[in-house]
């Protein structure tokens, strides 16, 4: 009788333990298909990531991994993307001002490390910033954090500053 | 929260004295208060200076705990003022091409002034100790200033670290001439296409037109609280 408990117990773990296992490993799946890669553009080429004519609203933050107050932020804006990543009309992006030659040792360790689920590019355009921050807003001063909000190829709002979770989603009702 | 009426109702309990339930009160959120006060402080939208503008002189704590002023510098022709930091990675991308800014133009008569904006409340590393660590590590030769209560760097509208503000003596007014990067390339020295304030400089002495007067990249915040 002792072995027959001892077996439906052990059976009863085994089974529970397969099932997280299962639940764990498509979390990593997931991780792995947002999170982990970084894409490295020119300016250009970011831009035609961002200004599509999707009816979409692209929410883009510039950031670095050593950039404290963006890093500090970053937590806050996971969790805005995962209340309206299911919505269609809904893009997050994460702009990484870090150097290519880190992207795989800095940056990708830093996503895994604080679960980044949003897709993130490295903008690896150091010598034309006199160019590409104006473009992006004429009054835009080069410190970061700083944030953008595009729909069907128009800005629709800038902020160089460090965004509250409540300044962040206020902004995307405005404009959603 | 109105803070307005929390500000009038501070101001009416030291003139008429008010109960002590109110006092208690205010006692509370005084640390709310402060911090939030601060932050209001920071925020007053000053725009900076333009390029044309008259900068301000300033009286500032050195590394060697002597105070430096721009009047100082009798005989200057004008200045390099650079808001650096310890902690920023861009900063300390461009400090041996700081220290290269002094050394050339020094002689010329436009010294470099570097002038710490962080609180280090905000940013621990970019304490007065730190930054005079920092000096004797990287051997400036010029003053490193440090900007106690975060006055003057709202002044010139300083936004990020480093961020340049080339002077010229103008009259006995110190007129701003250039604002914005060292150079084009914060990340490699030996890759550089424009040397922004080299150029700017070697304007200013051989009397020319400075063909970029300001210039924006990327750097850290200045970290106020």
């Amino acid at each position: 009788m002792r072995n027959v408990i001892v077996l439906l117990i052990t059976m009863m773990a085994l089974t529970m333990q397969g099932h997280n296992t299962k639940i764990k490993m498509s979390g990593t799946q997931t991780d792995t298909k947002k999170g982990q890669q970084v894409t490295i553009v020119n300016f250009e080429k970011l831009e035609s990531i961002l200004k599509k004519n999707d009816n979409k609203l692209y929410v883009v933050n510039f950031w670095a991994t050593w950039c404290k107050p963006c890093v500090m932020e970053l937590p806050e804006f996971m969790e805005v993307n995962k209340a309206y990543e299911h919505n269609p009309n809904f893009k997050m992006i994460l702009v990484s001002l870090d150097l290519a030659k880190e992207a795989e040792s800095d940056v990708k360790p830093f996503l895994i490390k604080h679960k980044i689920e949003a897709d993130v590019y490295l903008l690896d355009d150091n010598k034309r910033m006199n160019q590409w921050i104006p473009a992006v807003d004429s009054h835009w001063s080069g410190a970061i954090p700083a944030t953008v909000l595009y729909k069907n190829g128009k800005k629709l709002d800038f902020k160089e500053s460090k965004l509250s979770k409540n300044e962040l989603e206020q902004l995307i009702q405005k404009h959603l | 929260m109105n803070w307005n009426n929390l500000f009038k109702n501070i101001y009416k309990t030291n003139s008429m004295k008010k109960t002590g339930l109110i006092f208690c009160t205010i006692l509370l959120m005084s640390s709310i208060v402060t911090v939030n006060a601060k932050k209001m402080e920071t925020k007053v939208d000053y725009k900076g200076y333009k390029v044309g503008d008259t900068a301000t002189d300033f009286k500032l704590k050195n590394v060697d705990n002597k105070l430096v002023s721009l009047s100082d510098y009798k005989d200057a022709k004008g200045f390099i003022v650079v808001f650096t930091c310890n902690h920023c990675p861009y900063a300390k991308a461009y400090e041996n091409r700081i220290i290269g800014l002094n050394h050339k133009y020094a002689p010329k008569g436009y010294p470099v002034i570097a002038i710490n904006p962080n609180d280090p409340k905000a940013e621990p590393q970019d304490s007065f100790e730190g930054m005079q660590q920092r000096a004797k590590e990287k051997g400036f030769t010029f003053p490193y200033l440090f900007d106690a209560g975060q006055k003057v760097y709202p002044q010139y509208g300083a936004k990020r670290t480093p961020h340049v503000f080339v002077l010229q003596k103008v009259n006995g007014k110190n007129v701003v001439k250039y604002i914005g990067a060292i150079d084009d390339n914060y990340s490699d020295e030996n890759d550089v296409s424009n040397k922004y304030v080299e150029n700017a400089v070697d304007a200013l002495l051989s009397n020319k037109t400075i063909a970029v007067t300001s210039t924006v990249a990327i750097g850290c915040s200045i970290k106020a609280l």
